[in-house]
């Protein structure tokens, strides 16, 4: 079953006096639990399509319905309360908030709901366990590695536990190790705790982690692979904690 | 919602920017604080001044100004038998014949500056009622009794003014017999001579005015009587009205102070909006961040604004501590006396809000700015 469906999707904005179109007419289906990656040379509308996605971004024309619910139809206010919800984004350049702790970066999310403050810290925990954090959960960002830096940006992602997961170069500022304990992680999030990922990249070493690589360019969809073999045989090293 | 926390630690993230935001606020309440109390404290000091009981009859044409004002002197008991119901105290008419001048008088320790003198006769008390001696007793010839803010109007320390002191008037020496309050008007800036001595001292043989205080008889009693002996050239004022019509003649000094007080503010608060601008401009995407994760603006703008808020009211505090420590109780001399700055209820509400609004509508504007980019245009921004 898909959690993602696209049909027909356009979206263009104007500016200045031209009218760009960085998406047109794409169609698309992710099953739940898939791990997909998104490539594409620079402009091809590979954000574009994430962030439409993820509800950062309205279409301009197009069916998106992800987990059930066209939320193509939604307004600016409805599709942040959905992304409360549904969505886990997660940064290129980790965008953490620098005033706070990974504890409390990772806990925003959950300040959303009507946790209490025992559970909110249990969830939060359990999600820096699940990236193997607990010991940095007291530092800033600024104490923080990139690679540990990403790696609590993925927590505050997942810790509301949310079906979809959106990532845009998530290892693109990384080096190859810290990149690698990501893409596992990423891997580990898909597989084990059923999460549906999609993973815009430029890095083929990165998309090789994905269960399927689409290529993007112009706004189309050039081809869509079948399985990624690459995928299959990768070790997930990341311990596995249920959220 | 974010917690308060985000808005307090959001506040020590740039030391400078929030030494610029409690500055600048402080600055901009601090003035308003001044602009208020100033214009408060002349306008209560003059509208004090005057009794509603109490009315000044001047020489006709002199209306706006009992200095050129000249009242013959026989008016007086013309005034105290022909009017009926005037306010009498063992038998003696509340009416009080007084010169009325401004000259400059040098005090023991060498200072000569202009100074409130007034000519009167010890029945005066019985129309200047708010009039109570602290030290001494009241003048006869060659001595003066002063105000208890008469040094502040002189611009000399209160020791030259004491009893006992001399103060020079032309090239006569009198000696201070008696220390006078009035609070809360003008006559505590004066300088009270015995009136003949002030009349030979002035070369005067005429009154400034003639003050009465009604007892059963009403104002209109007194006017029909300027106006039945039209030979003398009377014209009647109630004592009130006269310093409300001299609180008129400030009106542009108020003008000025308001109007420099918001040049100053204005460009305080130009330069704390360019601040926040800046401050809220480097946050752009750390605001969309949160959006993507699922708080709305408006939870956002109210971070920002708690934030502001608490910036602009610690500089309203410190504003309230330095015009307490600054500004209450300070003595500001004017032409026609002296006043007291005080915080009262009002200075303290205008301060109160001008910073609560300093901190709600001045962030108001980066902070949409802030929070306008399109989301995704906004998650790029550096």
């Amino acid at each position: 079953m898909s959690l993602i469906s696209i049909h027909s999707l356009t979206k263009s904005y104007t500016k200045g006096k031209s009218t760009i179109t960085p998406l047109e007419n794409l169609s698309l289906n992710v099953p739940r639990g898939e791990f997909l990656a998104l490539m594409g040379p620079s402009g091809s509308g590979k954000t574009t399509l994430l962030n439409l996605i993820a509800g950062i971004d309205s279409p301009t024309m197009g069916e998106l319905e992800v987990d059930g619910r066209d939320i193509a139809r939604l307004s600016r206010s409805e599709l942040t309360r959905w992304r409360a919800s549904h969505v886990g984004y997660i940064f290129q350049l980790y965008h953490l908030v620098p005033i706070l702790s990974a504890f409390e970066n990772i806990e925003l999310p959950l300040l959303l709901g009507k946790l209490t403050k025992a559970q909110r810290r249990e969830k939060v925990y359990a999600a820096l366990e699940l990236v193997d954090l607990v010991d940095r959960a007291h530092h800033r960002p600024s104490e923080l590695s990139g690679g540990q830096e990403q790696r609590v940006a993925i927590a505050r992602a997942i810790v509301h536990d949310p079906s979809l997961l959106v990532a845009d170069e998530p290892t693109g500022d990384l080096d190859r190790e810290s990149a690698d304990a990501i893409l596992n992680l990423l891997q580990t999030l898909a597989r084990e705790h059923d999460k549906t990922i999609v993973m815009v990249t430029h890095d083929p070493k990165a998309a090789d982690a994905a269960d399927r690589i689409l290529h993007l360019e112009k706004g189309q969809l050039i081809e869509q692979g079948g399985l990624n073999p690459a995928a299959e045989n990768t070790p997930s090293p990341a311990p596995d904690h249920r959220l | 919602m974010l917690p308060f926390t985000y808005a307090i630690r959001n506040l020590f993230r740039d030391p400078t920017r929030l030494a610029q935001t409690v500055g600048g606020s402080a600055l901009v309440v601090i003035l308003l604080i001044a602009a208020v109390a100033l214009n408060q404290g002349m306008s209560s000091v003059l509208s004090a001044s005057g009794s509603p009981q109490n009315v000044v009859i001047l020489g006709k044409g002199s209306e706006e100004s009992i200095e050129r004002s000249e009242v013959h002197l026989e008016a007086e008991a013309i005034i105290s038998t022909a009017i009926r119901g005037l306010d009498e105290q063992l038998g003696v008419a509340a009416v009080s014949g007084e010169i009325f001048y401004q000259a400059p008088l040098k005090s023991s320790s060498g200072v000569e500056n202009q100074a409130l003198l007034r000519g009167v006769f010890e029945k005066s008390l019985l129309v200047h009622t708010s009039v109570r001696l602290l030290v001494g007793h009241f003048p006869g010839p060659g001595e003066v009794m002063v105000g208890r803010l008469a040094h502040r109007k002189m611009g000399i320390d209160a020791a030259s003014f004491a009893v006992g002191k001399n103060v020079y008037f032309g090239k006569s020496d009198l000696r201070i017999v008696g220390v006078f309050e009035a609070p809360g008007t003008v006559l505590e800036s004066e300088v009270w001579f015995d009136r003949n001595d002030l009349a030979s001292l002035t070369q005067r043989n005429t009154l400034s005015a003639v003050v009465l205080r009604l007892d059963r008889a009403e104002f209109d009693d007194v006017h029909a009587f300027t106006l039945q002996r039209n030979d003398l050239e009377l014209a009647a004022i109630p004592e009130d009205k006269y310093y409300e019509k001299l609180s008129l003649f400030y009106q542009p000094i108020k003008v000025m102070t308001w109007v420099t007080a918001a040049l100053v503010a204005a460009g305080s608060i130009f330069g704390g909006l360019n601040t926040l601008y800046a401050a809220f401009a480097s946050r752009i995407r750390e605001m969309a961040t949160l959006q993507s994760i699922g708080y709305t603006r408006m939870a956002l703008m109210v971070s920002l604004i708690q934030e502001s808020l608490l910036a602009t009211l610690t500089g309203t505090l410190l504003a309230f501590l330095a015009a307490y420590f600054l500004l209450d109780g300070q003595t500001i001399p004017f032409s026609v006396g002296t006043f007291i700055l005080t915080l009262t209820p009002t200075v303290i509400i205008t301060g109160l809000v001008s910073g609560l609004l300093l901190g709600t509508l001045g962030t108001l504007p980066p902070a949409i700015r802030c929070l306008s980019p399109s989301l995704p245009h906004a998650l790029r921004s550096s």
